[in-house]
């Protein structure tokens, strides 16, 4: 579904991403691991097109897109949830909603998917009317998700969902995306959380200060050793 | 306490349409956190159209709106693209140094076009005066304030409750949140640029009839937006049109009683004590 | 870097140039003297300011307030009371620097960001304005007219054309030093670091208001005295011009398009633009009044667009990568840019 060759990405001359080869299947949930710094938020940002690439290619379903704009990879439905959920602080949690699905392509069955996100959300259907920035942390990562959920995502990109999350909710955010994953959406979930992601992932990518350094089924990456190196700078 | 009442609805009527001024620069601010300091000068380039509209074609200045309105939408979407644009995210000294050459260059862009002498812009309904009950006020006074109220609570209404008005909203409060909700938040700062000079066009021709202008007066406007807008709460447009009623009155209560000196310094005083006491403005931020 | 004061003090292309424009008295026709003494102003105006603007990163918009009180309060105390002029000049530089401490400590008490700092003294210049223009004694609406200049010097007269252009080459000169002198001290270290990040400086120990309190203080004081000279020079004292913040965001500008917190940057900028709009006026004047005006808020967004932190800087590190040594201190921003 989602192919990146060769990506390379940097500010101000200093790359940050070099020569990145990823690859993710049609209703696959993928991780991509890394410590601090590795480059993680800065591929997702790639992805979404808020940051540019300076060289390599980064296909959608067959379709170059590492040109388009922000925008029409939004009509596309690849959906960023990002770090620290960016949630809108002085409008409603309806409002937030309302906005997830502002884009063209879904606009048309908005209603439809505010009500299919407050199902799956319950929370959220209590705080409807308040505003975003009263949540507490786990319920505002909830809407975070809720708000790139309305957007009917064909792929989405999960940054750091867990980050700063009480346990509880961190097992919770877990569920919501092993259910989508079930449902049949394609994930990409950028994580610190080594263990989780590892348990919860089809396939791993392993980013070390820009570079792929490990790559494989889940299962491998958690017995290679370099995965560990990778995670404690060795 | 005829004078009295007289002082209150002259003052009312003034400060809606610094309410008005103000909202455009508020609208301005809240998407691009720029403030503008040739907000003035745009609004006397709105007045000077309207006076050339009136000089070549006998317009009146509310009619000679279907032609100002979109020149200073077009004026205003120009100028952001190509000169504001290039420089967002430098410093915010920066922007405010590159507005005040703005102010510069259209201020003595409308003195070598017009002249340096004082103009008037008639309209019909000028000279008609109203009477409510002791108090006497101009026609084109009352038509500015409802005017002004109207298009206030037309655009609480936008903001509120349309897609384009939470476009807006999300910009101003997280912009990359924004564009990952597939918002292109650089053609809606320029929307909004362009919407916020339209604000002045409009407030020009409602402020023009009567209203005697020169080239000179652009800062002396800018300030008092500015003064307006701030006491607002930046982007509470509750807060800003509250803000132009006090600032008004006050002007208007202080040259009455007290001296014309004292009147003119009203707003800036209270001003001054209003910024250091609640620099969150009159109401607290929406 | 570090003795760049003391670099510029021994340097005899400094003091040549400074004698060599001292000599323009005796070969500019007066035409050309009235500008280069205009010149001279601004680069002393422009330069005042960018101790507290530039190297403090403060947009002060109360500068107007300082050359107002400079030449309408010497003026009012000679016409009004008899006051010597000199005595005039001395107490208007007191009574601005009174103000200056004044706005900083209102700036420091009350926390006032980057906008708020420009409002407020928006609001104090336009005050200015109001109050001059309003009390009779000040000379009101239409001003005060100074005695012809007679040459006494000890009654604050200078002569000719060359006496005033002396006394204003002095004052740029002085204002050029006590930058250099600023910059070269630990002051200016403070308000550099200041400028930059001041939470930061705070917590390493940097008395925030102490340190911009001198330099507002310096500044308004320095201004002040300008402005009484400005005066002098002018005859006429118009309140409409000395005393409008219209005069404030021209010496903004011209210490932008040279390069803030630079040494020599508005003066750069007043050298290009003086003359400049000077010019224009003497030939267009009296068919466009305004087109000077114009082409300043033309060429200053123009240098905005083009090099953000100024000409001086541009040309500087133009110079050093021609010379093929691109210094790396030239090519920092002289302004931190916000946080994302």
């Amino acid at each position: 579904m989602l192919e990146v060759h060769g990506l390379t990405a940097g500010y101000g001359g200093n790359p940050v991403l070099e020569d990145v080869r990823i690859e993710i299947g049609r209703g696959k949930l993928v991780g991509l691991l890394g410590a601090n710094n590795a480059g993680k938020s800065t591929f997702i940002n790639c992805l979404s097109g808020v940051v540019p690439a300076s060289s390599g290619r980064i296909l959608f379903e067959g379709e170059d897109i590492t040109r388009l704009s922000p925008k029409s990879r939004v009509e596309r439905g690849i959906i960023q949830v990002p770090e620290g959920r960016l949630v809108f602080p002085d409008m409603s949690v309806r409002e937030n909603l309302l906005l997830g699905g502002v884009n063209a392509t879904a606009r048309p069955r908005r209603a439809e998917r505010i009500d299919y996100v407050l199902d799956l959300l319950p929370r959220l259907k209590e705080r409807i009317g308040q505003a975003a920035g009263t949540l507490s942390g786990g319920e505002q990562q909830m809407l975070a998700i809720g708000r790139g959920l309305v957007a009917e995502p064909r792929l989405l990109m999960l940054d750091e969902p867990s980050l700063g999350l009480a346990p509880r909710f961190v097992q919770y955010v877990f569920e919501i995306i092993d259910k989508l994953h079930a449902d049949g959406l394609t994930v990409l979930l950028v994580e610190q959380n080594l263990n989780l992601t590892l348990r919860h992932s089809d396939y791993c990518y392993v980013l070390e200060r820009g570079r792929v350094v490990v790559e494989g089924v889940s299962a491998h990456v958690k017995d290679d050793p370099r995965t560990k190196s990778a995670y404690l700078g060795l | 306490m005829d004078e009295l009442l007289q002082a209150l609805a002259q003052g009312f009527l003034v400060g809606s349409t610094y309410g008005l001024l103000a909202l455009g620069m508020g609208l301005i601010y809240s998407v691009s956190g720029l403030v503008n300091f040739a907000h003035g000068d745009f609004f006397s380039l709105g007045m000077y159209l309207c006076f050339a509209l009136f000089s070549a074609f006998a317009l009146d200045p509310y009619v000679s709106l279907v032609i100002t309105l979109p020149a200073m939408m077009l004026i205003g979407a120009g100028v952001y693209q190509f000169l504001i644009r290039p420089i967002a995210g430098h410093h915010l000294l920066m922007v405010i140094q590159l507005t005040l050459g703005l102010a510069l260059l259209v201020q003595n862009g409308i003195l070598m076009v017009f002249g340096g002498q004082f103009e008037r812009t008639p309209s019909i309904v000028e000279s008609k005066l109203v009477l409510l009950g002791p108090v006497v006020v101009r026609m084109p006074h009352v038509i500015a304030c409802l005017a002004s109220f109207g298009i206030a609570a037309a655009l609480y209404v936008l903001l509120r409750s349309t897609d384009w008005g939470r476009a807006i909203r999300s910009v101003h409060q997280n912009a990359k949140a924004a564009a990952l909700m597939g918002i292109d938040v650089g053609r809606v700062r320029m929307l909004t640029f362009a919407a916020g000079l339209g604000l002045l066009a409009i407030a020009a021709a409602l402020i023009v009839p009567g209203t005697p202008m020169h080239p000179s007066l652009g800062l002396r406007y800018t300030v008092i937006t500015l003064i307006v807008m701030v006491l607002g709460g930046m982007t509470n447009f509750v807060g800003i049109m509250l803000a132009g009623l006090v600032i008004g009155i006050s002007e208007a209560l202080g040259t009455i009683y007290l001296s014309d000196m004292l009147g003119m310094l009203m707003p800036y005083l209270i001003f001054v004590v209003i910024m250091l006491l609640r620099p969150q403005g009159l109401l607290k931020a929406a | 870097m570090k003795s760049e004061f003391f670099t510029v003090l021994r340097s005899p292309v400094f003091w040549g140039a400074i004698i060599l424009l001292a000599l323009g008295p005796f070969v500019l026709p007066s035409y050309y003297l009235h500008i280069a003494t205009l010149t001279l102003i601004y680069i002393a105006l422009a330069s005042s300011w960018n101790i507290v603007g530039g190297i403090g990163g403060q947009i002060s918009l109360a500068h107007s307030l300082f050359v107002g009180t400079g030449a309408v309060l010497s003026s009012a105390l000679l016409l009004k009371l008899g006051i010597n002029m000199w005595l005039g000049m001395v107490i208007a530089a007191l009574v601005s620097g009174l103000m200056g401490a004044i706005i900083s400590f209102i700036d420091f008490r009350f926390r006032l960001g980057h906008l708020s700092f420009a409002l407020i003294t928006l609001a104090f210049a336009e005050m200015g304005e109001i109050i001059v223009i309003g009390t009779e004694a000040l000379g009101g609406a239409s001003g005060l007219f100074l005695p012809k200049d007679k040459g006494d010097l000890l009654a604050f007269q200078f002569g000719s054309g060359a006496g005033i252009f002396w006394v204003m080459l002095t004052l740029a000169v002085g204002a050029i030093l006590i930058n250099l002198a600023v910059l070269n001290l630990p002051l200016g270290f403070y308000l550099r670091t200041i400028r930059d990040n001041e939470a930061a400086a705070q917590a390493i120990g940097v008395n925030i208001l102490r340190n911009k309190t001198i330099a507002m203080v310096i500044s308004a004081m320095f201004t002040s005295v300008i402005g009484t000279a400005y005066a002098r020079y002018l005859t006429f004292v118009d309140p409409y011009q000395l005393a409008s913040p219209v005069l404030t965001v021209e010496i903004v500008l011209i210490a932008t398009v040279g390069g803030l917190g630079k040494a020599f940057g508005p003066a750069l900028g007043a050298v290009l633009l003086i003359p400049l709009g000077e010019i224009l006026r003497g030939k267009l004047g009296g068919s466009l009044p305004g087109l000077h005006y114009f082409v300043y808020g033309a060429v200053v967004i123009a240098v905005i667009l083009a090099t953000p932190r100024g000409l001086l800087p541009a040309l500087q590190s133009r110079l050093a990568s021609w010379r093929g040594s691109a210094k790396s201190e030239a090519k920092k921003p002289s302004i931190a840019a916000p946080g994302a």
